[in-house]
């Protein structure tokens, strides 16, 4: 009999959950709809009166990079007095990031800030938030279609390329050998990274790339990797990680060989923390780093304008990479880092 | 406090000290929903609010919860039953995520129909899990090794599927994209109020209800989770109830894969990384005991619906997501530590 009570109560319960939401159904929706700061189709503008919610859906935290953008829009969104930006992480799963998004628009957020774990799965919620009127502003990773305000982004292939005539003009102006230790294969920016140096290295004939690591973005996948490649390769001029935290596992391997010496590290990310590639290039370890921005001081940037100036903007905003040598890293590191 | 006797006197005086403590067993029957309920009473009161009204009780929200836990409750009712009979399966993340490049692959890749898909699907869960079954019930090998092991092979079996690569969907008639109907996952019915993986999941609570109080088979699992030996003896067929368990965590795994790639219109090797612990996670918090023997499928689904209320309160209140998992940590750890005060009373 027990049983009976216990599989009604489950049901009931479940039950409840259906029919408390059914009930609420006609006399919320209007309500929220229009108690939401958020004006219809840009009909008026708050302006700088308004207060704002912006709420900042970030793919995973766990990687230093994107724990850094949001780091940025934090700092940048406490300059400007009628934000007030909430943070959600997803943890690298595109399910946990729709939930974080609809809970956004429970939140009735005012602008969607949205660094989407993958294109195809977030595009349905983002389109959703910004066809309810909610400006969104897509960071780092596009989304299928163009339901969103604006795209902030690095350009992979040219920092692939810049990295590449780097190689060619400054590092092994004469020719030599490269070994590339690549990010997670099957991830657009491995790929776009892979391409764009060899388009830049292209220059000089006498450059050829003998060995391929994948180190799948880890440092500790980069070690073993190099590891590996250092066995099977006696001559090695440059090592050409697709991250700081690659080539970083990379100059750990040489340096157990006592082989560091013999050639150069550069990295691509360099983000102004203590673990990041910025410091390894001011003591030393690699050769030379590129800026992947973050985007997140230009998020808020554009945030402001739309809601505080009442500003169109740009659909697309491609951000310029910068190289670090040991010449300008402190500096650039003093300039980029968050308090 | 007398405390400092010698042992003979000692131990009565903790015997009756314990008496003291006693719970009511049907207070443990209960003891999901009354955690449900609580949780439940705790978003409300601690919900935002916005023009007076509460907005975690708002509708849509309501039904946003249901929808987000729709894939961990489906793989958590299978679990029920592999804990049930005191095994463990780590592999439905895993399936799932195999499932959903299965799923996306044979629809746009080989331009399947659904229900050809879906039947395709559901039968490579069921074999895997089965497989994981025979394994574990005949060669004696622990639930716990051939589903790590299992875990690993799904994986792999996923990324090759697919090139390493996510597949996504796209909607449409002719070769190379997937049919309309598919999309059903991501929509909502009811005057597009009721999300479908809710309603399965829905479907799949009640049949797993009807199935543990109607059917022998799950007098047989419950008998096994008791004491597998007696269980044996008593001429119950324990490697078919075995395998049978393992193939229904399979193809529930399989399902919650198919709703997955329905609901973010792409199926990725990736693909549900660490759901297993959050199923896991659903059905202790429902009272089943990792021993066996004891437990509830109505507790797992009231474990599930708390979880997904818990993530959403914590994150309309804009909760650190740091924070959020050391408090998910404590709530589990209090779920367990009340099945080992049950445990310690009998």
């Amino acid at each position: 009999m027990s049983r009976t009570i216990r599989a009604l109560t489950a049901l009931c319960g479940t039950a409840a959950l259906f029919a408390v939401a059914a009930c609420g159904t006609e006399s919320d929706v209007p309500e929220s709809a229009g108690g939401s700061a958020q004006p219809d189709e840009g009909t008026e503008c708050a302006g700088a009166d308004g207060e704002y919610l912006i709420g900042m859906s970030q793919a995973n935290v766990a990687e230093p990079y994107r724990q850094q953008m949001d780091d940025d829009i934090e700092a940048a969104a406490a300059e400007v007095d009628q934000f007030e930006v909430v943070f959600a992480d997803a943890a690298q799963d595109n399910a946990k990031q729709v939930a974080d998004v609809e809970n956004f628009l429970t939140q009735g957020i005012d602008l969607l800030i949205i660094s989407p774990n993958e294109a195809a799965p977030l595009t349905a919620v983002v389109e959703r938030a910004y066809n309810e009127g909610i400006p969104v502003i897509v960071l780092d990773r596009k989304i299928e279609g163009d339901s969103y305000t604006q795209f902030i982004g690095a350009d992979n292939t040219e920092i692939g390329r810049a990295a590449g005539e780097y190689v060619a003009t400054e590092l092994l102006p004469d020719g030599g050998s490269v070994v590339e230790l690549k990010g997670l294969p099957g991830s657009t920016p491995a790929q776009e990274r892979a391409d764009g140096f060899r388009a830049g290295i292209a220059a000089n004939p006498n450059i050829e790339i003998i060995a391929e690591g994948v180190g799948d973005w880890l440092r500790e996948k980069g070690q073993s990797q190099f590891e590996a490649i250092l066995q099977a390769q006696q001559a090695i001029d440059v090592v050409y990680a697709h991250n700081d935290p690659m080539a970083e596992g990379a100059y750990l391997a040489a340096q157990a060989a006592s082989r560091q010496s013999e050639m150069s590290f550069i990295g691509i990310d360099a983000l102004p923390i203590p673990s990041g590639g910025i410091k390894a290039v001011e003591e030393g370890r690699l050769s030379a780093t590129f800026v992947y921005p973050t985007g997140g001081k230009e998020a808020i940037a554009t945030a402001e304008e739309i809601l505080v100036q009442c500003a169109e903007v740009d659909k697309e905003q491609i951000l310029e990479t910068e190289l670090i040598t040991v010449e300008n890293a402190a500096e650039i590191y003093a300039r980029n880092a968050t308090q | 406090m007398t405390v400092d006797t010698t042992d003979p006197v000692e131990k009565p005086v903790e015997q009756s000290r314990r008496r003291r403590f006693v719970i009511p067993e049907r207070f443990f029957t209960f003891q999901s929903y009354v955690a449900l309920i609580l949780v439940f009473l705790a978003a409300i009161i601690f919900s935002p609010r916005r023009n007076g009204e509460i907005v975690f009780l708002n509708s849509e929200n309501l039904l946003n919860i249901v929808r987000a836990v729709s894939e961990i409750g489906i793989l958590a009712i299978g679990m029920t039953f592999v804990i049930l009979i005191a095994g463990i399966d780590l592999s439905v993340g895993a399936i799932l995520g195999l499932a959903a490049t299965g799923t996306a692959s044979l629809l746009m890749v080989n331009d399947f129909g659904v229900a050809m898909t879906v039947l395709i699907i559901l039968a490579i869960g069921m074999a895997f899990g089965a497989t994981q079954g025979y394994l574990s019930a005949r060669l004696g090998i622990q639930a716990f090794i051939v589903t790590l092991a299992g875990l690993q092979v799904a994986r792999g079996l996923a990324r090759i599927w697919s090139g390493g690569q996510g597949i996504a969907l796209a909607y449409g008639d002719g070769p190379d994209v997937a049919p309309q109907a598919f999309s059903l996952l991501n929509s909502r019915t009811f005057n597009g109020t009721v999300p479908i993986p809710a309603l399965i999941f829905a479907g799949v609570g009640v049949i797993a209800l009807i199935v543990v109080r109607k059917t022998v088979f799950a007098r047989h699992v419950y008998a096994i989770g008791g004491n597998e030996r007696a269980a044996r003896l008593s001429g119950i067929p324990v490697t078919r109830i075995k395998v049978t368990v393992f193939a229904i965590s399979g193809l529930l795994a399989a399902l919650a894969g198919i709703i997955h790639a329905g609901q973010l219109n792409q199926g990725s090797p990736n693909d549900g990384m660490g759901y297993e612990l959050d199923a896991i996670a659903a059905v202790v918090i429902g009272g089943t005991s990792l021993m066996g023997g004891v437990g509830t499928v109505s507790g797992t689904l009231a474990g599930a619906l708390l979880l997904g209320i818990l993530n959403n309160i914590l994150a309309l209140n804009n909760i650190d997501s740091n924070v959020q998992l050391l408090i998910k940590g404590v709530i589990i750890v209090a779920a367990a530590g009340i099945q080992a005060f049950r445990s310690q009373q009998k």
